[in-house]
């Protein structure tokens, strides 16, 4: 899944976002990190990684009081707007559809050029950038990377407007679940999170909660208990069978990969309301070439992997076709990490 | 066709992880776990020469009503005790895979017709 940068069509506009973030982007050092601006997403730790890909756009944006505008409305009502609110941009939204985007910088040059009686839609910034509410917290941060906005609307499928995401909400958001994960980390007890509010929704699956195994290279003894473990969990989720059945495979094919192919690594399973994922990550030595290695059959395993049953070749394919969304990732020496996400339809 | 059933017809001995009234969906016999893994098939009977802990995982994974192991392979203590763990029946038989992959199918045949 690759999510493509939504631009709704019309005109283009600077914003003084956009000024501002030229501007940070030449004075402040940003960290490399999983899915962060400037990031590969090899070497960071599991713990970011997870929470980026877990927590989704709609986790972080502010969904409740959007202050807007309608098309007709003037520029100078909406600089009023911006002023009383101590905002940089209104949205231009009639019902729930959003036609553009008013600026400082569009309100500078109505001052300026003498149209601050206009209507917004004559000046509005309609060429837009705008995020949607299931993607992943990650791609939002590529999105503050790529482009140089200080907020994104957010839409849903039906292409509503649903929220407002700056790169401070995104802060906020994360160093407040980056705290509950360390305590939960520290604490060895299981903390309720933003995911665990989002499958309150009717039909979600009734909790969240997240187990990372570790897999130790060569130890076949052990392996594929991380796997039975996650069967367990889902089944105690309530999730269908033949769901159960697909991520189980995956994850036992990848805890095996992990044991037999690598330095040793880990797997972490995250269930939530409507996602079950899978992170495989090992330690090195990396893949050469992925494209072969994800072909049926292709194996450098050795006479001794395939006398306990394995070294088939099957792995990665198998866990590609069993996933609805599959990615690895592979570095030499550094590792591999492989990602696998399982779409838990809504309970009946 | 069920447990007693895939007993006697093998000649083998139940040696681990307890009765069970479910009855054969699919039968599937392998070596390679990979291949298991990828069938799709429901009430799996994994006939397989392998005698490793792993037989009794992909089992579980796969959702097996019951592992036999052939040529009367000793069976390692540890893998008797993962199927009594996870409840998969883990039965051992003198039998050849083939051989038992043949009784097998004539048992079935026998038992759609009746």
């Amino acid at each position: 899944m690759e999510y493509k940068p939504t631009i709704l069509s019309g005109g283009e506009s600077r914003s003084d976002d956009q000024i501002m973030a030229a501007h940070e982007r030449k004075h402040v050092k940003r960290v490399s990190g999983p899915g962060l601006p400037g990031s590969d997403g090899q070497g960071e730790p599991l713990v970011i990684m997870e929470l980026l890909q877990r927590l989704r756009v709609k986790d972080v944006m502010r969904d409740h009081d959007i202050i807007s505008v309608v098309r007709t409305d003037t520029m100078h009502f909406a600089q009023n707007l911006m002023k009383r609110n101590h905002i940089s941009g209104v949205p231009v939204v009639e019902g729930k559809r959003l036609f553009g985007i008013v600026s400082i910088n569009d309100i500078i040059l109505a001052l300026e050029g003498g149209w601050i009686g206009d209507p917004c839609q004559k000046h509005m910034a309609t060429n837009l950038v705008v995020l949607e509410e299931d993607m992943p917290l990650a791609f939002a941060l590529k999105y503050f990377e790529n482009y140089i906005f200080g907020r994104f609307p957010v839409l849903n499928k039906e292409r509503d407007l649903v929220g407002i995401v700056s790169q401070r909400d995104v802060t906020r958001v994360l160093m407040r679940e980056l705290t509950r994960e360390l305590a939960r980390l520290e604490g060895g007890t299981s903390s309720p999170s933003l995911s665990a509010e989002a499958s309150k929704s009717e039909g979600a699956l009734p909790y969240y909660s997240m187990r990372q195994f570790v897999v130790v290279r060569n130890d076949l003894s052990n392996a594929g208990k991380a796997a039975n473990e996650i069967k367990k969990m889902l089944g105690e989720a309530g999730v269908e069978k033949k769901i159960i059945r697909r991520v189980a495979v995956a994850a036992y094919e990848l805890e095996i990969n992990i044991c037999i192919h690598s330095l040793g690594g880990s797997i972490t399973f995250i269930l939530d309301g409507h996602k079950a994922t899978i992170i495989a990550k090992d330690k090195g030595p990396g893949i050469k070439d992925v494209e072969w290695a994800l072909r049926d059959g292709t194996s450098t395993a050795n006479d001794w992997i395939r006398s306990m049953g394995f070294g088939a070749g099957m792995g990665l394919s198998n866990s590609k076709r069993v996933a609805d969304f599959f990615d690895i990732k592979s570095t030499i020496p550094t590792g591999t990490t492989v990602l696998c996400e399982f779409n838990l339809p809504e309970k009946k | 066709m069920n447990i007693n059933d895939i007993v006697k017809t093998l000649d083998g001995t139940l040696v681990a992880g307890g009765e069970s009234d479910r009855t054969v969906g699919t039968v599937v016999a392998n070596d390679l776990m990979s291949d298991v893994l990828l069938n799709d098939g429901d009430d799996i009977l994994l006939l397989t020469s392998l005698a490793s802990d792993q037989a009794i995982r992909t089992a579980n994974i796969v959702g097996a009503m019951c592992v036999v192991v052939h040529n009367a392979k000793p069976l390692p203590q540890t893998m008797c005790q993962v199927a009594d763990t996870l409840g998969i029946p883990l039965v051992s038989s003198p039998l050849s895979k083939y051989e038992s992959c043949v009784r097998i199918h004539d048992f079935l045949k026998a038992e759609a017709g009746s």
